[in-house]
């Protein structure tokens, strides 16, 4: 690809990102309700757009196409599975936005913390959540440094693309807190929709239309239109692959945050049926990449290079290939400012705030806004560095966030959930889970997130029932969902 | 959880079930596109459906 036609279509994507970000900065700021969730005050286009631009990082294109190339149709059954799990939205968002409400809660973990009477919790769930995260958002970089690199044959070097994109994390996140994020975010996913559907169409197209393109695939490698096909999502592996992922609505804090955001219910609705619609055909577009790579390139060292490869073919007008690959770009950064925003409102509410006895809302916002940058360097850092442990810790993520969940359900459904139940329980699982990574991510042949569901469920049970539960508090907050949930119900 | 929740929350448990199941069983042979992906497919906007009726009654109060 030309690297001034990269460079071109790089400078207009900031341009109108930067302006986007700049027309968001309306309403207040000037608190963490409303620099970290808008007011609570988000209409459900720009969550909707925002929540699947969030979602659906770098990995859906490079990744997820890179997985259907070496693995076939499993890996469009894993991120179906995933999809069925966003249902939880369905189940717990209403529950997350009443409590949010009421309460005044502005992180998950704060919600933890107070639900189970024990600032620690807070603190514990907090710090859990950045060791698993900042790593993730490294290896983010890490993949924009390296796919810019290899779509311009070295001309953009590793560390130039690295340092395009923390900044524009840093300076979405930074303008105007969750509004530039939401607002750039839904450029992002607007723009990638549009553009990678009509690549799909034209590839498919040059592929002979869709007969032709099934036909190929029956033709070249049968196989990859069954699991197991050939072996490598066995079952086992897309058990313990998917599991973590069906939690992610709930157990990935930068995703459940914005559970407390929507205006309303019908917002939230809005929020949560325009990602279903979004992400289905997303995946589909993903998979068939996939597919389309294998047919054309099939024999590839590696499988990360399907994307680059096929968007630099023949098929693609180079205009089009570039914009889709600024369009990655953008939607590794698109997730790494919402983890960045979502961090240290988490660092700032629920470790700052706990720690130091003073620490009013203004506060909390001065020391959360000065560590955006914080986390952003030690993101660029990490990324930099490319150490074998960051690399683990990423993997572990899915897996490793998984350990909240457990307290997460103890908190709307089970009255009997201790803090002591909850500290132990998301600690000791997510030692587990990093052991397990750090020594080949299987354990008795079973993925590490199997371990870390079963594990942080078992100790959260029987450390509980050996505690005392905090009764007053569990009845109030399970009491007022359970009155408000039936209401709704009586309405319709 | 109410009596709608329990109803749907339940379809949705089974639909992932099937997700799980029917492709590792009878349609691990299958290596036509009417296979796995169809169904994953099909039960992907079964999902999206069930959501739609789930959350229909979700208003607009602040």
């Amino acid at each position: 690809m030309s690297t001034t036609l990269v460079w071109a279509t790089i400078a207009i994507y900031v341009v109108i990102a930067i302006v986007i970000a700049f027309l968001s900065r309306n309403g207040k700021q000037n608190s963490m309700s409303g620099y970290f969730l808008g007011e609570r005050k988000l209409n459900g286009f720009v969550s909707a757009l925002s929540y699947s631009a969030t979602t659906y990082s770098a990995f859906m294109l490079v990744g997820l196409a890179g997985l259907t190339y070496n693995g076939g149709i499993g890996a469009f059954g894993f991120e179906i599975i995933y999809f069925m799990g966003v249902s939880l939205v369905a189940i717990f968002g209403p529950r997350f936005w009443l409590v949010g409400k009421k309460y005044g809660y502005v992180t998950p973990s704060e919600m933890l913390g107070d639900r189970y009477q024990n600032k620690w919790v807070a603190v514990v769930a907090a710090i859990s959540s950045c060791i698993f995260l900042i790593p993730y958002s490294a290896v983010q970089l890490t993949g924009i440094g390296y796919l810019l690199q290899g779509v311009t044959n070295d001309a953009i070097p590793f560390t130039t693309g690295v340092i395009i994109a923390t900044i524009l994390a840093l300076v979405f996140s930074y303008i105007a807190g969750i509004r530039s994020v939401v607002w750039t975010d839904s450029l992002q996913s607007l723009l990638m929709i549009i553009t990678s559907t009509i690549v799909v169409i034209m590839i498919v197209n040059g592929l002979g239309g869709i007969s032709g393109f099934f036909a190929s695939i029956e033709e070249n490698n049968p196989q990859a239109l069954a699991v197991p096909g050939n072996g490598f999502f066995n079952f086992w592996t897309f058990l313990g692959l998917t599991i973590p992922w069906f939690f992610f609505s709930i157990s990935n804090p930068q995703v459940s945050q914005r559970l407390f955001m929507p205006a309303s219910l019908k917002s939230m609705r809005h929020m949560l049926l325009g990602f279903l619609i979004f992400g289905l055909i997303y995946t589909i577009v993903s998979v068939v990449w996939g597919f389309s790579a294998s047919i054309l390139f099939p024999n590839l060292e590696n499988a990360d290079l399907a994307t680059p490869m096929l968007l630099s073919s023949d098929l693609v007008p180079p205009v089009l290939g570039v914009i889709v690959m600024v369009g990655i770009m953008a939607a590794a950064i698109s997730t790494i400012d919402s983890i960045l925003l979502t961090l240290s409102s988490l660092f700032s509410r629920d470790v700052y705030r706990n720690i130091k006895k003073d620490a009013n809302d203004k506060k909390q916002l001065a020391v959360g806004k000065v560590v955006i940058p914080v986390i952003a360097v030690l993101a660029f850092l990490f990324a930099q560095l490319q150490l074998d442990l960051i690399a683990v810790l990423s993997v572990a993520s899915s897996a490793g966030l998984i350990v909240i969940v457990p307290a997460i359900i103890g908190t709307f459904f089970w009255k009997k959930g201790t803090a002591a139940g909850v500290i132990v329980s998301v600690s000791v699982s997510s030692i587990i889970v990093i052991l397990i990574e750090a020594t080949g991510g299987l354990l008795f042949g079973l993925k590490s997130g199997l371990w870390g569901i079963l594990f942080s469920t078992i100790l959260f049970i029987i450390i509980s029932l050996l505690t005392k539960a905090p009764e007053q508090k569990a009845d109030d907050f399970i009491g007022y969902v359970k009155e408000k949930m039936k209401n709704k119900q009586k309405l319709t | 959880m109410n009596k709608k929740e329990k109803t749907w929350g339940l379809i949705i448990l089974i639909i992932v079930f099937l997700g799980y199941i029917i492709p590792y069983t009878f349609l691990s042979n299958v290596t036509k596109w009417y296979g796995s992906f169809l169904l994953w497919t099909i039960l992907a906007i079964l999902i999206i459906l069930v959501n739609y009726l789930l959350t229909k009654s979700w208003g607009d109060e602040e």
